[in-house]
């Protein structure tokens, strides 16, 4: 066996003893609550077992292992239905930059060990209703307060605001230069007065998002990530960090096995669906989908496991495979005929049809939307021209609104 | 599991582009379009000579005792460039049927020939929509073959044929040498293919495999060949996707590139994800030969390159306009291509059924 296998082998028997205290199974039924102080016991006994942090410095109470063994223990994880997703922002992304940019090296160790062992969570102000793609199109700003600085305006979209502790952000601390200059990257508690979160109900009956309103929040300096107008790059390495996360062909919903067992068990036109030719075709293209995305991820890991970066191929994953689970899980939805009214909104996107179809939409937009990976393909990896962008070096209050 | 290509493997597919680059210009292959019953011969004396034909094939045999994924990597290469026959593949999957499953004189006499390139080998399974017909056309009786294979790609210029016949109640997997066997040429919209109908009457022929081993081996050995054929595929759709990209950069109009319109850009790199996604399954399905999920592996490889190089076919025609539907411009050298690939070894509708029975367990 390789170091990977060995690796591999440790992490799922830790994970197999896991799964039936915190696993799907335990969580069934659970209110929102209940479910999070169970995530955080199940942090908890990650942190324990040395499963936390395990491409971080061991310094910051890391393992210190490498990206191979983040991906292999996270494929491995994603398997039993844990309650991590309330971790996977502020881990994947704030805590990461606040080790990297962070001024006060006592205060980010204290800050990193309680977020790995699920006490603490992060969240990520960035977007915001004037711009989501467009994120340097930001209003909120930060101005000059005494020897800190006092924030008015408004973020949306921010995942698990409602429980984070603090969070990180970018604001506008100058609207006289170009938009991508003038901004500024802080940490923030996020229980500090004038900080106002509000939960918006999506779709699909879920409240994990977030309004999150700031009326002169006051920060000193010392929240300061990035030199003055130097906010844009620390964020753009945010977005980058997590550029080789643990992938998932079916998008993020149901495995194809499913489909296949439910076309096997409904009967279309007297004759199990599975018989049918346009089922048939749907399976068969999906399943070719399924093995590229997988056969790319595979070569991305054997590249890394070389020595090498991956191709630009990877960037493919969640705009395939999302939209593809959207499509899917409508035909799911059909083959069901009356059937397919049923819904449980706690039902999860990776196992039931009905979940997966409603908050597939979410897929295709957070994260980058098709359209944004489209012209990232475009022009980043073809070389294909910019769009026309009218606001491009104008200052940002004389851009036409 | 799928590989990372070795410096050995990456060598032959820098060496092998160079050499189809330098040797094969649409120029040389627009005329064929229009004659029925020839080849780009210098198509095929650069495979002969660069050892492409042997290749795949045993050592012992006068091959070089490579594989799949080296021969692939060949194909890719044939397929940015048009190959200008179809021999490399018939005479692959012909070879292998008779590695596999033939005796040691049929080794004998045709492998070495095989592998030099002296001998043209071709596959007749289809029967028209049927690429592995449970009742064949050909009949088997005695040794002897009688009837038509229809549509046999290679067919016209080839000296050996693998042909899935109808025997006395089971078929029959037959190697038949086709000197004096009549062969009428079929004007195709490719007809470089060499495409015609084979006529056989009381010809003598040889036994490969019978009964339900016959139709395994034939299925294996179309597997074989779509991989190859996936490959090919694979390479045409990336190199038209490197032409709409070149001439979106190039072409323009209302005051910029072309590309830089998204419908134009989103088009190009919805053709990337394609070629990659073909590229990936392709590379899986290769590594694949002799695991038990071959099969399964090289219906994914198919039916995704398949659909990439009629895709880029389509867009790349569209993005270039006007001028891409000239003749001198031989974007519709790839458009034929693409179709005449895509129902070679089967086409998308036979790969799409293999697949599912073998999903959902219900493979013989």
């Amino acid at each position: 066996m390789t170091d990977l296998e060995t690796y591999r082998a440790k992490a799922v028997a830790w994970l197999k003893s896991m799964a039936p205290t915190y696993g799907r199974e335990a969580r069934k039924g659970l209110a929102e609550a209940d479910d999070l102080a169970l995530g955080r016991r199940y942090q908890k006994a990650k942190f324990d077992a040395g499963f936390a942090g395990i491409n971080w410095p061991t310094e910051y109470g890391g393992q210190g292992l490498g990206h191979l063994e983040k991906v292999t223990f996270e494929a491995e994880e994603m398997k039993h239905g844990f309650p991590n997703f309330y971790f996977g922002i502020s881990l994947g992304m704030p805590v990461p930059v606040l080790m990297q940019f962070g001024s006060d090296k006592e205060f980010v160790k204290e800050r990193v060990l309680k977020a790995l062992q699920g006490e603490e969570i992060w969240c990520q102000l960035f977007s915001e209703p004037s711009g989501g793609s467009d994120l340097a199109g930001l209003r909120t700003k930060a101005e000059p307060d005494g020897n800190g600085w006092k924030i008015n305006g408004q973020k949306v979209w921010t995942s698990w605001a409602h429980y984070s502790d603090y969070g990180v952000i970018v604001v506008r601390t100058d609207p006289t230069v170009p938009k991508h200059k003038g901004l500024t990257y802080f940490w923030v508690d996020m229980k500090a007065p004038g900080v106002t979160v509000r939960p918006i109900k999506l779709a699909g009956g879920d409240s994990h998002v977030n309004e999150v309103f700031f009326d002169d929040v006051k920060i000193s300096d010392d929240h300061r990530m990035s030199p003055v107008g130097g906010g844009f790059a620390v964020a753009i390495t945010t977005l980058m960090i997590e550029r080789y996360v643990a992938t998932d062909s079916a998008g993020f919903g149901p495995h194809l096995d499913l489909f296949v067992d439910l076309a096997k068990h409904i009967s279309l036109n007297g004759k199990p669906a599975i018989e049918d030719g346009r089922i048939r075709q749907q399976i068969a293209r999906n399943y070719a989908m399924r093995s590229g995305l997988d056969s790319i991820n595979v070569r991305a890991r054997l590249m890394m496991q070389a020595g090498m970066i991956p191709g630009a191929e990877g960037s493919l994953n969640k705009l395939v495979a999302v939209r593809s689970r959207q499509k899917l899980s409508e035909l799911a939805i059909d083959l069901q005929g009356t059937g397919g009214f049923v819904f449980d909104e706690h039902a999860s996107p990776k196992e039931d049809w009905a979940s997966s179809w409603i908050n597939a939409p979410t897929g295709r937009i957070a994260g980058g939307s098709d359209e944004t990976l489209l012209n990232t393909i475009a022009e980043k990896v073809l070389g294909l021209p910019q769009d026309h962008r009218p606001d491009k070096g104008i200052p940002f209050n004389q851009i036409p609104a | 599991m799928t590989i990372l290509y070795d410096e050995g493997q990456q060598a032959i597919a820098t060496e092998s582009r160079r050499v189809l680059e330098a040797r094969i210009s649409k120029d040389a292959l627009l005329p064929l379009l229009e004659s029925v019953g020839d080849y780009h011969h210098p198509f095929w004396d650069t495979a002969k000579e660069q050892g492409w034909t042997a290749l795949a094939m045993p050592e012992a045999h006068d091959g070089l005792g490579l594989g799949l994924i080296e021969l692939g990597l060949i194909a890719h290469q044939a397929g940015r460039s048009l190959s200008g026959a179809p021999f490399l593949t018939s005479g692959f999957g012909t070879a292998k049927a008779i590695e596999l499953y033939g005796s040691d004189a049929q080794k004998a006499r045709w492998l070495p020939a095989l592998a030099s390139g002296d001998s043209i080998g071709a596959i007749a399974f289809a029967a028209g929509p049927d690429a592995l017909p449970a009742r064949p056309d050909v009949t088997f009786t005695d040794d002897r073959l009688d009837g038509t294979a229809r549509g046999v790609s290679g067919g016209l210029a080839a000296d050996v044929a693998i042909v899935l016949s109808n025997g006395p109640g089971v078929p029959v997997l037959a190697l038949v040498d086709l000197t004096g066997v009549e062969r009428i040429a079929v004007p195709s919209f490719d007809n470089s293919r060499c495409v015609a109908d084979l006529k056989f009457a009381d010809a003598p022929a040889e036994t490969i495999a019978v009964g339900t081993a016959a139709r395994d081996a034939a299925l294996h050995i179309l597997a074989l060949q779509a991989v190859v054929t996936a490959h090919e595929q694979t390479g045409g759709a990336e190199v038209l996707m490197e032409i709409a990209r070149d001439y979106a950069l190039t072409r323009r109009a209302f005051g910029q590139p072309i590309g830089a319109f998204q419908s134009v850009k989103h088009r190009i790199a919805e053709l990337y994800g394609l070629v990659e996604l073909a590229r990936a399954n392709c590379i899986h399905a290769a590594s694949r030969e002799g695991a038990a999920d071959f099969i399964t592996a090289a219906a994914a490889a198919r039916l995704s390159a398949t659909e990439a190089y009629d895709t880029a076919a389509r867009d790349s025609v569209q993005i270039h306009g006007g001028i891409g539907v000239t003749w001198d411009l031989g974007l519709h050298l790839h458009m034929r291509r693409a179709r005449s690939l895509a129902i070679e070894q089967g086409s998308s509708l036979f790969w799409e059924d293999v697949l599912v029975d073998r999903l959902a367990g219900e493979a013989a």
